[in-house]
């Protein structure tokens, strides 16, 4: 049976930080719907989350289980569109 | 060169990572004239590039002026390609600054997309950007993708012209963003009438800052820092953290995951018509095309039946028309059933139009030799 393993999420500006414990199956859109949640992130804003440990930008449907490995630190970065 | 332009780069000449000559051949296009765009003509003319083209559709307001670099209040109302390529024009005679006044959708071909050796995204929403993310991934042209707010800088960039297989602006684009889009139009594609437009404050510091380095990045300054991978810069303008990503290709990107390699890109003319009754006719129409506009296929009320004006509507872009259609202008309810579609059998398609223009951009179809894009463009621009 695959253990849950423990990660950072944090957000782009580095002031708010959570560890949490992954379980099996978890994608990115599950950790950036739980961060704009709890930390009450605007909602009429979207984001992506990056693997910044790794440097590399994650899709919305990564199994994060492959993507991420303990102690790996994530981030919610917002999809900026003005111009 | 002459004795002015020599004297302009002396300083740039000293820069031993720097390349004047390089500079001054490239070509870019500047998808938008606002804050970012502005800050970006600004640059890529001191920088003394060769060739720039300006797009945009809006027209200059007083509210613009906070951060619009080239405009002046005398530019109210004009358009802000116009406004800004004139302006840019007096920074540098010798560069060559064009606008085009319109909608890019409408005034950029995809074969004069190809010519470019950059496109640079300073549109300020999120359908722009997927579109001119689908055609510079169509026709190979490098894309710098930039956005912004009052706080944060984002600058991607898309390899296409550089690396077969580069990831896509779509590769990380969350669910929310398509549900945000979605939310814009009803009936699956007509524009809803009553949609509170978001309106995203920014200041010249962030636009600034996102100029320079769109700037840069399109130009590969340096050398870049590694020009096949598709990445994204996040800049906090606010404490100046930054951070730098790769950005891999997704398994079933809605942007790119139809293009394993680049398509093949097939000229036309508009005019589509059934040429014979032969075995390679037959088999063609059923060929499916999935095409760059949704068009209206089907337009009558649920109530009255068939419309009287329904021959102003249907093989018409959907995109043209808002939800307003869908009262029947007879008995005024909102029961007229507006069928829009963008996926087509060439044959379907051939009859539908008989030989008359097909009100769209491209279409697309997968042949066993791999995917290919029927350009449809008649009048290429500039």
């Amino acid at each position: 049976m695959t253990q849950p393993i423990k990660l950072y999420v944090r957000t782009a500006d580095q002031t708010r930080r959570a560890e949490l414990s992954l379980d099996p199956g978890s994608t990115g859109a599950d950790i950036i719907q739980a961060a704009v949640d709890n930390w009450t992130l605007p909602a009429d804003t979207d984001y992506t989350l990056v693997n910044t440990t790794t440097g590399r930008a994650l899709a919305p449907g990564e199994d994060l289980a492959k993507a991420a490995r303990p102690g790996d630190v994530l981030e919610v970065q917002p999809v900026l569109v003005a111009g | 060169m002459d004795e002015t332009r020599t004297q302009r780069y002396r300083r740039h000449d000293l820069i031993d990572w720097f390349s004047q000559e390089q500079v001054a051949a490239a070509s870019i296009a500047v998808i938008g004239a606002g804050a970012v765009g502005n800050e970006v003509v600004k640059n890529l003319v001191l920088l003394g590039v060769g060739e720039i083209d300006v797009f945009d559709f809006d027209v200059v307001e007083l509210h613009n002026l906070t951060r619009s670099v080239l405009l002046r209040e005398a530019d109210a109302g004009r358009n802000k390609a116009a406004a800004v390529a004139e302006r840019a024009r007096e920074l540098d005679p010798h560069v060559t600054v064009r606008s085009i006044a319109g909608d890019f959708w409408d005034t950029l071909s995809l074969g004069r997309l190809a010519r470019y050796d950059c496109a640079i995204s300073a549109v300020d929403n999120l359908e722009a950007r997927l579109k001119l993310n689908q055609m510079c991934l169509i026709a190979g042209v490098d894309l710098v993708n930039v956005g912004l707010d009052s706080r944060w800088v984002t600058v991607e960039s898309f390899p296409f012209g550089a690396a077969v297989g580069s990831a896509c602006y779509e590769c990380t684009l969350p669910d929310t963003a398509y549900a945000r889009v979605a939310e814009r139009y009803s009936c699956g594609g007509l524009r809803r009438r009553a949609q509170l437009e978001r309106r995203i404050p920014t200041t010249v510091v962030t636009a600034s800052i996102a100029g320079a380095l769109a700037a840069s990045t399109a130009l590969r300054l340096g050398g870049g820092a590694t020009p096949a991978q598709a990445r994204r810069t996040l800049i906090d303008t606010i404490s100046g953290l930054s951070s730098v990503v790769a950005i891999d290709r997704r398994d079933g990107c809605p942007g790119c995951a139809a293009f394993p390699d680049a398509p093949r890109v097939v000229r036309t003319r508009n005019r589509w018509a059934p040429r014979s009754e032969s075995a390679a006719d037959a088999s063609l129409a059923e060929l499916p095309l999935r095409l760059s506009d949704a068009l209206i296929t089907a337009y009558e009320c649920t109530t009255c039946g068939p419309l009287s004006d329904a021959t102003r509507y249907v093989n018409q872009r959907a995109a043209a028309f808002d939800d307003s259609i869908a009262i029947c202008p007879t008995c005024a309810a909102p029961s007229v059933r507006v069928e829009i579609r963008d996926t087509f059998a060439l044959g379907e398609l051939m009859r539908r139009f008989g030989g008359s223009k097909v009100p769209v951009k491209f279409a697309l179809a997968e042949l066993d030799s791999g995917p290919i894009c029927i350009d449809l463009e008649e009048n290429p621009t500039p």
